[in-house]
């Protein structure tokens, strides 16, 4: 699987890294989400996509 | 009016070197001096959807000598929302409501003083569930004055409802508790001077304009009199506006004036406050007008809470059926019905070019209801957004929120306000319409829109 960040949308609400730390984290400089994993491993699947569904702003995208 | 999301810190691109296209077709039946202002504060809705329907995507309207470009279509409103802050200033476009926010806050400051500007950490998602909690109690507050059934105002009960929960959760708790009725009845009339009319000239000597400006004064009387009180008696725990008046500059100077602080605080309570309320009532209108849809929403809320559940837990978690119907509200309803920009440098869209100095818009109330992007556009239909159809994820048509940089950054934070409001209302109380289902709309007159009164429901209380 492969996370794609469309970074116009993004507002840096840190939802994303709520629901799965090990994969997203969020620039303090910048606000905006900031990718640890590009293509995180099978077993983070299920937070991985509630990541995508509750982002406020619907900036990721999740590709395979 | 929506507060600019944090400015980004990334290079300025410089303008690529594009060839001018050319102008922007101009709408047909511009009064003199006036343009097309008349039909703006009488009709803007009708306004919008006769320029798309005449111009296409792309066509100039004339707000009393200011050019307006009206983008319309899911590609259109997506270049406008894709633009950057260099090439489209936000906040130069709303440079009327200076008398409303006052000097040097929002609407009139540099980008550079808006990238130091305020970033309201209280928005952020761990504060959620404190923020349920507090509306969850204010609307229980509410409803203990209504008694066992009766007859409700909506705009002036959800009005008073959302000004505490906003100002409890944007400003503070212990803020909130030191508010009185007046101060309720005086942002009122600060909302209420919004009259497009400012386009001329937002300091022209009318009757409106003048309430707006003692409504304003004695609002920074109120706020001064409660900052002065909790800057004598320091709390333990010190909130938000007590943090912004107590920073100093290297001098020893305060760092924000009282009035500057007040102006914050009119800044945020605009974006969060009619929006919500107006939401709030037309989710229930049109729940009340769909009988069908309306009783989904009562189950789904009984079987939610049957075990006791606290409504702070819910209201951040999914209810499908009553998030359905209040993107439905929204959608028909949005409670801004124009978003602008300023030109900074030449705005090119396709063969069109608008240049520097114009003014770009697109407006949700037309986008909301394009038939290409919502079929049978008219017709509440709350089940658009279920899995399968899923209309609100055409970012750029759906756009009550808007979309992009400037995407109200309140969205999430407004849509778990709403879920708490009726998972406590709702499942204390049956309502029903009180006037013919047609006689609800919206007073289109002033920038900030509100549902026009009398606007009435009865209630009474639910068996158990």
């Amino acid at each position: 699987m492969k996370i794609r960040v469309d970074v116009d949308l993004c507002q840096g609400h840190a939802v994303c890294r709520e629901e799965s730390p090990a994969v997203f984290d969020v620039d303090s400089v910048s606000s905006k989400v900031v990718l640890k994993l590009e293509s995180p491993d099978e077993s983070l699947r299920a937070e991985v996509e509630r990541a995508v569904k509750f982002c406020p702003t619907r900036a990721l995208r999740l590709e395979g | 009016m929506s507060i600019p999301a944090e400015t980004q810190a990334g290079p300025v691109t410089p303008p690529a070197a594009v060839p001018r296209g050319k102008a922007p077709p101009v709408l047909s039946r511009a009064w003199p001096l006036l343009g097309h202002l008349q039909e703006l504060r009488k009709r803007p809705i009708e306004l919008f959807a006769r320029a798309r329907s005449e111009c296409g995507e792309i066509g100039e309207m004339n707000f009393a000598g200011n050019r307006v470009v009206l983008l319309s279509g899911e590609e259109a409103q997506e270049a406008f929302f894709r633009a950057t802050d260099e090439q489209l200033d936000q906040a130069a476009a709303y440079a009327f409501m200076a008398p409303i926010f006052g000097k040097g806050v929002l609407f009139d400051a540099t980008p550079e003083q808006r990238k130091q500007g305020l970033r309201n950490q209280s928005l952020r998602d761990s504060f959620m569930r404190g923020h349920a909690e507090v509306i969850a109690a204010e609307t229980r507050a509410m409803m203990q004055k209504l008694g066992d059934s009766g007859e409700i105002d909506l705009l002036d009960f959800f009005s008073e409802l959302t000004i505490y929960t906003s100002s409890a959760c944007l400003i503070g708790k212990e803020f909130r508790n030191e508010l009185g009725p007046e101060y309720f009845r005086v942002f009122y009339e600060l909302e209420k001077g919004t009259d497009a009319i400012a386009y001329v000239n937002p300091d022209l000597p009318l009757p409106a304009f003048r309430a707006r400006d003692r409504a304003r004064k004695r609002l920074v009387q109120l706020l001064s009199a409660v900052f002065e009180r909790r800057a004598a008696a320091p709390k333990e725990k010190r909130e938000l506006f007590d943090v912004l008046l107590s920073l100093k500059l290297p001098d020893g100077s305060p760092r924000f004036s009282i009035d500057h602080v007040t102006g914050m605080f009119i800044s945020m309570m605009f974006a969060g406050h009619h929006t919500t309320s107006g939401t709030a009532a037309w989710t229930l209108i049109e729940l009340l007008r769909h009988p069908e849809f309306g009783a989904r929403v009562v189950t789904e809320l009984d079987s939610l809470y049957a075990d006791g559940r606290d409504v702070s837990y819910q209201a951040l978690r999914e209810i499908p059926e009553l998030e359905g119907a209040i993107k439905e509200a929204l959608r028909l309803h949005p409670p801004l019905i124009l978003l602008m920009r300023k030109v900074v440098y030449d705005f090119h869209y396709k063969g069109w070019t608008v240049p520097a100095g114009k003014l770009v818009a697109v407006s949700p109330s037309l986008s909301n209801r394009m038939p290409e992007c919502f079929p049978d556009p008219d017709r509440y239909d709350a089940d658009r957004y279920k899995e399968g159809r899923e209309e609100d994820a055409k970012l750029f048509a759906w756009i009550p929120f808007g979309a992009g940089r400037h995407r109200c950054v309140g969205a999430a934070f407004a849509m778990m306000q709403l879920k708490a409001i009726f998972s406590t209302l709702l499942r204390e109380y049956a309502f029903e319409l009180a006037q013919p289902p047609e006689t609800y709309r919206n007073d289109h007159s002033k920038m900030v829109v509100q549902l026009t009164q009398p606007c009435r429901a009865r209630y009474r209380r639910r068996a158990r």
